[in-house]
């Protein structure tokens, strides 16, 4: 059974297929939205049964796909190549459950549900395929694929500054997806596939990328090659680009500021996917594409990415403080988290890379819950401002214990999924500086002030929001509790993240196995060239 | 240990931390309007807890003592298991009977105290949930464990603090608190990564401590020290325990006497081989120092609580003192004791408080401040005996507990000052200032609520049994019999500590009274007569903390809207490229539209003009067509004849 392509397909082509579906049929779109979500997860089921714990790929599907013969310059070939590892399964399996939060929450949306619904279908479908393509060509399709979309539905859907807010999110992000096109073209010249004999085949697998014999000699980006480029090789422009395309995604300071705007201004369920999957590229594509690739060049500047984290780490939690609306505290707080990411990676231990890919998960629960809490506020009052509230407990109770539960959740409380999260980057970050000299011991412990500054920006909106006799600027709203819609998104959120912070072996049955891999391999191929 | 003690001490410990959890979950169900249900939910499932906890120090035999070891793989780095081990050993069912009960004291006490509260079944839930978080600190033997529960403990205080959140003093203390807490838990987080890195376990033993250097080890030391210093309030990480003083008493006796603030000593005792001499000297240096700096605070502050709360620093640092400077064992029975009078005497002060507030419903009275109070004993009869007992164990008077466990810890550590003068000898001297200045401070609060005329009568009457009873059961549980003279079946896992000591030394025994009496003489003269005055702000240690503290709050919210500035700059940047952009753009446009269309307009018009050039030859005009023809005759004839 072809599960991955029928998983990454059936949300697309219910889309297009919904295009004739005329658009006065208001109530259609969504419970096909929530059917195709539903779908989903009974097909996601069948593949966690099938899936072993093990290294490597699983679950393979390849078929031929492009085939242009160029002439003189060559045969231009990609194929559809998808699969899964224990990154992908982990990443796929958040976006089948963010998608379904999702929908729920745009249950409510009133203006053009057709549009809406179908861009949303087309969206998950390229988050899927993105994750689980091992052809670079494919690969790049389905990221662009996530672009368009999210620029109508920031742009249509969105508050007051949505057209900038639109643009600036699509252009920069486009940027750096032309970065890593380049490099992309240039792996294509420089690799060839282990079946090409004498006349030269080259490739876009990225299984075959991993592997440096498959680099042709002389190529761009062989090891041999003496080009240069300034201060640095080819290899390391290349292993730049695409550190600085990612970073732009995670997002990394100071490449960040598409973030806060994005974040701000879009409607509450795309938040939710913007933050819960959009930024989990960022780091899916440093463990699956950069440092593979190029690990000499990974392990040259691991204590750059280190420090990038850091700074990631530290400024945006400072950010967070100084901001004066919810949202923007929420998209500055995801900058401060994935700079966590970051280090994790940068750190090159077993611990850091588990940490990373497991904060990635638990911060998409956890983001998804905090962007749900806010929107849950904004449904109600149309205002965002912190200052503007106060008392809040009093009036929703059950409000306030999910508020409580998703921001100490965020800020690493034990007994929640980013607290695992958190603990194994800080472990191998410090262990870097033993084990293999990338990341300094000061880089980890610096980094626990993030920890601090995090519980003070939560905290300090705890008690300005929620404590304190009750009041209202700005409106005269009668504030009800939560609703059941409301509850449905919330709840399933909030056990997600106490099982996998009691549980975390639940999912390191899945990472282990690929973050053992991935570190063996990253310092084996440097031991042998 | 046999296969059925085993299971049956399994079962039983997972009774005593589980059943308080069970209650904080039962609290989610009940409704609002079977509100009065969850005092009572709370305190049955709590005594269950309690239950357990004393079939736990019967089935561990007393005489060999017994520990019970066990550990679940809970999840792995690779091939690194981590695991959650719990060890049931003597420290440990000690300190789970002595947390069961003074929770539960403080569970029946609450009943009465938040009897009009509101919001009584979110007080409750923490309640039980804190003594959960509390009881798993206490078993865990893995660090990493620990830490998780530590952390836990820290969320239940925060709750707690903050119960009455319409105050914004309480918010603010409750926010306080987790900050400064956390900032120790930065440093406990260090020394795991330290651990880590160097044995790659935390599970502590002097076996898997083997290969580490001792320099590391200090480090993780002095590192998972720094997080003692938050939760135990040592200095200077104390001046949140004083504002916690904004929660209900009874939260005040439970987490900010008894246990919460003991978990630090706690750690200590329990994951001592991590403590290496050197830092057992900085311990033990940092625990002096609280001693002191508590003792002398406590001296001169004026709300009931404040001074408990300082009290409870003081103490605090005396165990922490007594830990790092040999003295290890007194220092763990003190902590026992002193949860017993500590909590009692909050209790007491939660009596009165209760007691004048429902005199005085229109709060026009600061009733914590004893100032306000005066000749109380024979208004609450049995408050004022069991104050004074508590009072008594406090400042070591014989017969009591405290005299026990004080005298202990100041044999031992005479045996640690040696017989050379060192700073050592520093050390003891100023735990016997602090000896002295104790019940000094003791007599102070005493005298001032139960025996000074007071500006008025109060028209007080004494609380009601429910709150009566702990303070019964506590003062009984200040005595020393209960201890050390007669051996109880229960509580010889206490004895056997203290029968494993040294040999306890008259001399101390003699002077350590001679002392307090003395002390007691001169606090009764000085305060006998003694009209109290206006606060001064600068013999309040933690207003100096304050100051530096609030401090650093501010410079980082000034950093913080920088960072936002710098995110300004970052955009305009971006932005100054895009105008940029756009400006190129246009200026393209320009071009392409002048210069290139130009030069297709200007070829369509020069072929035009070239047009009506030629065009114009066909005018119509004979006159031109002749002029025409002759001409190109006339060239045709030159071109023939050329």
């Amino acid at each position: 059974m072809h599960l991955l392509s029928l998983l990454i397909f059936t949300p697309i082509l219910v889309g297009l297929l919904a295009l004739f579906i005329p658009s006065r049929f208001v109530n259609t779109f969504r419970i096909i939205s929530l059917g195709v979500s539903i779908a989903q997860i009974i097909i996601l089921i069948q593949i966690l049964f099938q899936y072993q714990y093990t290294a490597g790929f699983q679950l393979a599907e390849k078929l031929p796909w492009i085939s242009l013969d160029l002439g003189s310059i060559g045969l231009l070939q990609a194929e559809y190549f998808v699969a899964l590892d224990g990154l992908s399964l982990s990443m796929v399996a958040l976006s089948v459950g963010i998608f379904l939060i999702a929908i729920i929450s745009s249950w409510t949306i009133e203006k053009n549900r057709k549009g809406y619904f179908i861009l949303l279908l087309i969206l998950n479908g390229a988050i899927i395929g993105s994750f689980c393509a091992l052809d670079f060509l494919l690969f790049y399709v389905f990221f662009e694929f996530m672009l368009l979309p999210m620029y109508f539905l920031i742009g249509i859907w969105g508050g007051a500054k949505r057209e900038y807010a639109s643009i600036k999110f699509f252009l920069y992000t486009l940027l750096g997806s032309i970065l890593i096109l380049i490099v992309i073209v240039a792996l294509y010249l420089s690799f060839q596939t282990p079946e090409s004999g004498e006349r030269i085949v080259h490739t876009f697998n990225v299984l075959s990328m991993y592997n440096m014999e498959n680099l042709i000699p002389n190529s761009l980006l062989s090891l041999d090659s003496t080009n240069v480029l300034g201060p640095y090789s080819f290899r390391l422009w290349a292993f730049l680009l695409l550190l600085i395309g990612f970073m732009i995604k995670l997002p990394a300071v100071p490449l960040h500021t598409w973030l806060p705007d994005a974040h701000v201004e879009a409607p509450t369920p795309i938040s939710v996917i913007l933050a819960a999957l959009l930024l989990k590229f960022g780091g899916y594509g440093l463990l699956r594409f950069a440092y593979p690739i190029f690990p000499d060049a990974a392990i040259h500047f691991s204590w750059l990415v280190g420090l990038i984290g850091l700074v990631s780490i530290i400024y945006g939690a400072l950010n967070a403080l100084s901001a004066k609306d919810l949202k923007r505290m929420i998209a500055y707080s995801s900058v401060s988290h994935m700079g966590f990411v970051l280090l994790g990676i940068a750190s090159g231990t077993v611990a850091g890379i588990t940490g990373a890919v497991y904060q990635m998960f638990s911060h998409g629960i956890i983001s998804a819950m905090l962007f749900v809490i806010a929107g849950v506020l904004y449904d109600r009052t149309h205002d965002r401002l912190i200052n503007n509230y106060s008392g809040l407990s009093s009036k929703m109770k059950n409000y306030t214990a999910f508020v409580l539960i998703a921001f100490f959740a965020s800020m690493g409380l034990p007994g929640f999924a980013g607290f695992m999260g958190e603990v194994m980057i800080f472990l191998g970050a410090f262990q870097s500086q033993t084990i293999n000299g990338l990341v300094p011991h000061w880089m980890a412990i610096t980094a626990t002030l993030g920890l601090l500054l995090s519980a003070a920006y939560y905290l300090w909106t705890i008690q300005r929001m929620f404590y304190g006799p009750f009041s209202l600027k700005n409106s005269t709203v009668e504030l009800t509790d939560l609703n059941s819609r409301e509850y449905t998104m919330l709840l399933p959120l909030a056990l997600a993240a106490i099982i996998f912070g009691v549980l975390p072996q639940l999912l390191l049955n899945f990472i282990n196995p690929f973050a053992g891999d991935f570190v063996n391999v990253l310092f084996q191929n440097l031991l042998t060239h | 240990m046999t296969d059925t003690n085993s299971s049956v001490s399994l079962w039983l410990t997972l009774g005593v931390v589980g059943i308080p959890l069970a209650s904080f979950i039962a609290c989610f169900f009940i409704n609002q309007k079977f509100g009065w249900l969850a005092p009572i939910i709370g305190s049955v499932l709590v005594l269950f807890s309690f239950l357990c906890a004393v079939s736990l120090l019967f089935v561990l035999s007393p005489e060999s003592q017994d520990a019970f070891y066990t550990s679940w793989p809970w999840f792995s780095i690779n091939d690194k298991i981590i695991h959650a081990s719990l060890l049931i050993d003597g420290t440990a069912s000690s300190m789970l009977f002595v947390v069961s009960l003074v929770s539960l004291l403080v569970h029946l006490f609450s009943i009465g105290y938040m009897a009009e509260d509101q919001n009584q079944i979110r007080y409750f839930a923490m309640l039980g949930f804190f003594t959960f978080a509390m009881l798993g600190l206490v078993i865990s033997s893995n660090l990493l464990v620990t830490f998780c529960f530590w952390e836990l403990v820290g969320f239940s205080s925060y709750r707690l603090i903050g119960h009455w959140q319409e105050k914004p003093a309480a918010a603010k203390a409750a926010t306080k608190a987790f900050i400064i807490n956390k900032v120790g838990d930065l440093g406990y987080l260090i020394g795991l990564m330290i651990l880590w890195t160097q044995i790659g376990t935390f599970e502590i033993s002097n076996s898997t401590l083997t290969g580490i250097s001792p320099s590391w080890l200090t480090a993780a030391g002095l590192c998972i020290f720094i997080g003692v210093v938050a939760k135990s309030a040592q200095f200077p990480l104390f001046n949140w325990l004083p504002d916690a003083m904004e929660g209900p008493t009874p939260v005040s006796a439970l987490i900010h006497a008894a246990t919460m603030v003991a978990a630090g000593v706690f750690l200590l005792i329990r994951f001592a081989p991590i403590f290496t001499n050197d830092a057992l000297t900085i311990i033990a240096i940092t625990g002096v120092l609280t001693a002191v700096v508590g003792a002398l605070g406590a001296l001169f502050q004026y709300d009931i609580k404040k001074i408990l709360a300082y009290s409870t620093v003081s103490q605090l640092g005396f165990m922490v003192m007594a830990i790092g400077a040999g003295a290890a064992q007194g220092g763990y029975l003190h902590l026992l004791h002193h949860a017993f009078f500590k909590a009692g005497l909050f209790l007491s002060a939660g009596a009165i408080i209760h007691a004048m507030h429902q005199a005085y419903h229109h709060n026009e009275l600061d009733v914590q401040d004893i100032r306000n109070l005066g000749g109380l004993r024979k208004k609450l009869p049995v408050t004022f005996i069991s104050f004074a007992i508590f009072a008594a164990a406090l400042s070591g008077l014989p017969f009591t507990s405290g005299f026990v466990s004080k005298e202990l810890i100041l044999t031992q550590m005479t045996t640690w000052a040696g017989s050379e003068f060192s700073f050592r000898w520093i050390i003891v001297g100023s735990a016997w200032v602090v000896t002295a200045l104790t019940p000094i401070y003791a007599l102070r609060l005493v005298w001032f609520i139960f025996f000074a005329k007071p500006k008025r009568e109060h028209p007080i009457k004494e609380v009601p049994v429910i709150m009566r009873f702990p303070l019964i059961v506590l003062a009984i549980g200040s005595f020393a019999m209960i201890t050390s003279l007669n051996p109880f079946h229960f509580s010889s896992a206490i004895s056997a500590l203290v029968r494993s000591s040294l040999n306890t030394s008259i001399i101390i025994l003699l002077l350590s009274t001679v002392v307090i009496l003395l002390a007691l003489t001169v606090a009764y003269y000085f305060y006998r007569n003694q009209k109290l005055t206006h606060e001064q702000k600068y013999l309040t240690p933690h207003y100096f903390l304050d100051t530096a503290s609030d401090w650093l709050s501010q410079l980082t919210i000034q950093i913080s809207l920088f960072t936002k500035t710098i995110d300004r700059g970052i955009d305009k940047v971006i932005h100054t490229i895009t105008y940029l952009q756009v400006t190129l753009a246009h200026m393209i446009g320009w071009t392409d539209r002048n210069l290139v269309d130009g030069l297709v307009n200007g070829m369509a018009h020069s072929s035009k003009g070239i047009g009506s050039i030629t065009r114009s030859l066909a005018n119509g005009k004979i006159q031109s067509y002749l002029l025409w023809a002759m001409a190109g005759l006339t060239i045709f004839i030159f071109w023939i004849l050329y």
